[in-house]
C-alpha cells in the first residue's frame, strides 16, 4: 500500500492524529528553521518536537534514516563551502590561500540544522500520513477535488511511467540504437526514447478521462467520503497554539530585522 | 480570466495528472543514457504549451509537491514556486506560436533556463545555505565561491550553467513530440 | 429503456461514418450481446449508449437516442454517469489512481454521486461480495492482477447501481475463471430484471449461455438482430467476420455429414448440444 511514498503504515496515535495537526508540526519546525537564531536553538526543537512523536509512531529508526540521507550531503557542502568561504578568525586549517575557519564551519552547520528541521518535519509528516488522507483533510476544507486527484494519481502511476521509460530504452536497443556514443549522439538518443513515451501516455489519457466520467467525476455537487478523519478539541487547541506560537517567531524575528 | 476556466476539464485533468507521472519517468532517462541533464519538467512544458499558461504552471506546481511526496527528493517543494513559472512560460510561449519552429521552441526554452535559474538562486542561497546538495553542481558553486563571489551570484552562476541548457532541450524534444502527435489527438486539445 | 432510431455518427475527421442508421430498441432488464468484426462500431455503440458520444467526442450524430426516455444529447456526462454504466477493456486506465485501497476505490464513484457514507458502506460491501473481491478490499488496485483489477472495474461501476450497463468487451484480458465470475455477477444482477445489460463480446459460448438477445453489427450497420439461440447459430455470422459456437459448429458439420438427421435449431450452448445430440 503506497508504496512509492515514504508512508509507512502502522496503528499509533501519531499515525492516528489528524493530518493537519500533524501539517501544522511540520509548517511550526519550518518557520522554527528560519527564524530562530542559533545552532543550539534549531537542535533543541528537532529533539524535543520530531523526535519524541517519531518515537510515539514507531517511525524513530526510518526517520533518522531519512534524515540521515537527505541531510548528509547537505551537511558536507555546506560545511566546506561555508567553512572556507564564509569569513572568520579561528582558522582551523589552511589549504593554499584559502582557510578553513570555525566560525564559518558553524555558520555552515547551523545552515544544515535549519534545512534538517525543515526536512525533518516534513519527512515525520510523510512517513506517517498516507497520502490520501493528507488530500481528504484539504478538500475538506475546500480544496478542489481534481487538484487532490491530480497529486494522487500522479503519485500511484509513476511507477509505471519508469518502467515504461525502461522497456523503451531496451525495446530501442533492440533495435540497434546505440547508447555508447559521443555527447552530441546522446542528445539525439532523447527524442526516439522520450517520444514514444509521451505519446502513449497521451493516449492513455483519453482512455483515463473516459473512466473517470463514467465515475461522475465531472458532476457538479457537493461530494461526499467514505473515509472519516478523526478530529478532536485538543487537536484544534494544538493546531491554534502553534500558529499563534509560528506567527509569534515571525513576528519577533521581523522586530529583529526592523529594529536591529 | 476566462482561459483560466476553459483549461480546467476532465481531459485536461487527466493530462496534469500524467503529465507529472511523465515528468518522473522521463526524469530518469538522461541518466539511462548517460547525460547531464534533468529533463524532469517535459510533463509541464508539455501541458503549458497543449492547454494553456495556467494549467502548465499548476502542473509545475503540483508536480514539485509529488515529488516531495514520493520521498524520491524531498526538498522538492522548496522549487514548487520556480516550476509553476516554468509551467507557465512554457504556456505563455505556446500561446504566442514559439512551438511552431523548433529554433523559437529552442530559444523560448533557453529564455526559460535563465529566468528558471535566476528565480532559483535566492532559494539555494538563502533557504539552503547557498549549496545545492548534489557534489557535482556543488564543486560549480565551491569554485565561484573560491573566485571571490559571494553565495547568491555563485548560485546564479551555477544555475545558468545547467538550466538553460536543460530547459532548451526539454522544450526541442516538446516540439518534436508536437510534430509527430497524431492530429486526432492535437483535434482533443483544440475542441475542448 | 433503450431506443435508437435512425441513429448515425461519424467521428471528427473520419469520412465513412462509424454507425449508420441504428434502429434499436431494447426493453428494460434486457441482457443484450453485441458482436461483429473488429471495427464494425461496436465500442462506438457503447459510447453512444453512455453518453460519451457526443459530448465526449464530439463529431456528427444525427438520428434519435433515448435512454430512459431522455434524449441522451440533451443530458451531460457527469448526470449520465450515475443513470449509464460503462466498463471498457483496459483495467489499468479503469483505475482512477486516486484511492489506496480496493474498497475506496469501488467508492469513488458514489462519492462523486453524493452519497450518504452509510449508503456507501452497504453498497460497495454488497458489490465486493458479488464480485468476490471482500478477500482484497483493504489491498491497493495497483498490486492486483490485470483480472483482479478488471473486477474492481465493473464493481466500481456496478456500485453506482446504473439503469444501464453497458461493457465494450470486459473480459478480453480475463482467463476462463475470470470470466466466469463477470458473466455470473451480469447474470445475478440483471435477474430482477431492473438493469439492462448491453455487453460486446467476441466469447460466443458466454454470451450463448447468459444472454437473451444478439445484435450483430457490420460497417456500422445492424445486420442480424434477434433472440440469442437463433443469432449465434446462424451460418451468415462466419461471413461477417464472426464464428460460431464450437457448439453449432459442432452440430451443423454433423448435420452436413448426415451423421444426425435432426433438424432444426441449432444448440448455442453445452446443455443444448447434449440435447440436440441425444
Amino acid at each position: 500500500m503506497a508504496g512509492n511514498t515514504l508512508y509507512i503504515e502502522k496503528d499509533s496515535s501519531l499515525h492516528r492524529l489528524h493530518p493537519l495537526t500533524k501539517l501544522s508540526v511540520t509548517l511550526f519546525c519550518l518557520i522554527c528553521a528560519f527564524t530562530l537564531p542559533d545552532l543550539l536553538w534549531l537542535l533543541a526543537v528537532y529533539l524535543v518536537i520530531l523526535l519524541p512523536p517519531a518515537a510515539l509512531g514507531g517511525l524513530l529508526r526510518p526517520f533518522l534514516k531519512s534524515c540521515v540521507t537527505v541531510m548528509t550531503p547537505f551537511v558536507i557542502s555546506l560545511t566546506l563551502i561555508q567553512g572556507f568561504f564564509t569569513g572568520g578568525e579561528t582558522i582551523l586549517l589552511e589549504v593554499g590561500r584559502f582557510a578553513f575557519t570555525a566560525e564559518g564551519a558553524l555558520a555552515g552547520l547551523t545552515a544544515a540544522a535549519r534545512i534538517l528541521l525543515a526536512l525533518g518535519g516534513a519527512l515525520l509528516l510523510m512517513l506517517s500520513t498516507r497520502p490520501d488522507r493528507l488530500m481528504l483533510a484539504f478538500t475538506q476544507r475546500g480544496l478542489p477535488n481534481s487538484l487532490a486527484y491530480i497529486v494522487l494519481t500522479a503519485l500511484q502511476i509513476f511507477p509505471s511511467f519508469q518502467k515504461r521509460a525502461q522497456v523503451i530504452l531496451e525495446a530501442q536497443q533492440a533495435r540497434g540504437l546505440e547508447t555508447k556514443v559521443g555527447v552530441v549522439g546522446r542528445m539525439r538518443l532523447l527524442l526516439p526514447l522520450t517520444g514514444p513515451l509521451v505519446l502513449s501516455s497521451i493516449v492513455d489519457v483519453e482512455a483515463r478521462a473516459m473512466a473517470l466520467e463514467a465515475r461522475a467525476f465531472s458532476r457538479p455537487g457537493r461530494k461526499t467520503s467514505l473515509q472519516v478523519l478523526y478530529d478532536s478539541r485538543g487537536q484544534r487547541i494544538m493546531r491554534f497554539g502553534l500558529i499563534v506560537l509560528s506567527l509569534g517567531l515571525i513576528a519577533a524575528r521581523m522586530w529583529l530585522i526592523f529594529y536591529d | 480570466m476566462n482561459g483560466f476556466r476553459k483549461e480546467f476539464t476532465t481531459f485536461s485533468i487527466v493530462l496534469m495528472a500524467v503529465a507529472i507521472a511523465i515528468n518522473i519517468g522521463a526524469g530518469q532517462i538522461p541518466r539511462m543514457v548517460g547525460l547531464p541533464l534533468y529533463l524532469d519538467s517535459i510533463g509541464t512544458v508539455l501541458v503549458g504549451v497543449l492547454v494553456g499558461p495556467w494549467a502548465g504552471a499548476l502542473t509545475g506546481f503540483l508536480a514539485n509537491v509529488v515529488w516531495t511526496l514520493t520521498g524520491l527528493y524531498p526538498q522538492a517543494i522548496a522549487w514548487a514556486g520556480v516550476a509553476a513559472i516554468i509551467g507557465a512560460l512554457a504556456g505563455v510561449f505556446g500561446q504566442s506560436g514559439w512551438f511552431k519552429q523548433w529554433w523559437k521552441a529552442g530559444l523560448g526554452g533557453l529564455i526559460t533556463g535563465v529566468i528558471a535559474a535566476i528565480l532559483s538562486a535566492p532559494i539555494a542561497a538563502y533557504v539552503f545555505g547557498g549549496v545545492t546538495g548534489s557534489a557535482g553542481t556543488d564543486a560549480i558553486v565551491a569554485a565561484f565561491r573560491a573566485s571571490g563571489y559571494d553565495a547568491l551570484f555563485s548560485n546564479v552562476a551555477q544555475g545558468t550553467m545547467s538550466d538553460p541548457l536543460d530547459k532548451m532541450i526539454t522544450f526541442l524534444v516538446v516540439w518534436a513530440v508536437l510534430l509527430i502527435l497524431p492530429a486526432r489527438l492535437k483535434a482533443r486539445f483544440s475542441g475542448k | 429503456m433503450i431506443e435508437l432510431r435512425n441513429f448515425s455518427y461519424r467521428y471528427p475527421n473520419q469520412t465513412r461514418p462509424a454507425l449508420a442508421g441504428i434502429q434499436l430498441k431494447i426493453p428494460k432488464g434486457q441482457f443484450c450481446g453485441v458482436v461483429g468484426a473488429n471495427g464494425a462500431g461496436k465500442s462506438t455503440l457503447c459510447y453512444a449508449l453512455s453518453g460519451f458520444v457526443p459530448h465526449f467526442y464530439r463529431g456528427d450524430v444525427s438520428g434519435i437516442l433515448r435512454i430512459g426516455g431522455r434524449e441522451i444529447a440533451q443530458t451531460t456526462l457527469g448526470i449520465l454517469a450515475g443513470e449509464i454504466g460503462l466498463v471498457f477493456q483496459d483495467p489499468f486506465n479503469q483505475i482512477s489512481g486516486a484511492r489506496f485501497s480496493v474498497r475506496e476505490e469501488v467508492a469513488f464513484g458514489l462519492e462523486n454521486l453524493g452519497l450518504a457514507r452509510r449508503k456507501i458502506e452497504t453498497r460497495v460491501s454488497e458489490v465486493l461480495g458479488l464480485m468476490r473481491l471482500a478477500a482484497i478490499a483493504d489491498r491497493s488496485p495497483f498490486e492486483l492482477s490485470g483480472g483482479q483489477q478488471q473486477r474492481v472495474a465493473i464493481a466500481s461501476i456496478l456500485a453506482m447501481q446504473p439503469k444501464v450497463l453497458v461493457l465494450d468487451e470486459p473480459t478480453s484480458q480475463l482467463d476462463p475463471h475470470g470470466t466466469a465470475e463477470v458473466f455470473e455477477a451480469l447474470d445475478e444482477i440483471t435477474r430482477d430484471r431492473e438493469t439492462t445489460v448491453v455487453i460486446v463480446e467476441h466469447k460466443l459460448e458466454w454470451l450463448a449461455e447468459f444472454a437473451d438477445r444478439v445484435v450483430v453489427l457490420d460497417a456500422g450497420r445492424v445486420v442480424m438482430d434477434g433472440p440469442a439461440r437463433k443469432v449465434l447459430a446462424d451460418d451468415g455470422l462466419k461471413k461477417l467476420g464472426i464464428g460460431r459456437t464450437q457448439y453449432s459448429e459442432a452440430a451443423a458439420s454433423a448435420q452436413k455429414k448426415r451423421l444426425f438427421r435432426r433438424s432444426g435449431i441449432l444448440p448455442i450452448t453445452l446443455k443444448q448440444a447434449r440435447a440436440f445430440f441425444k
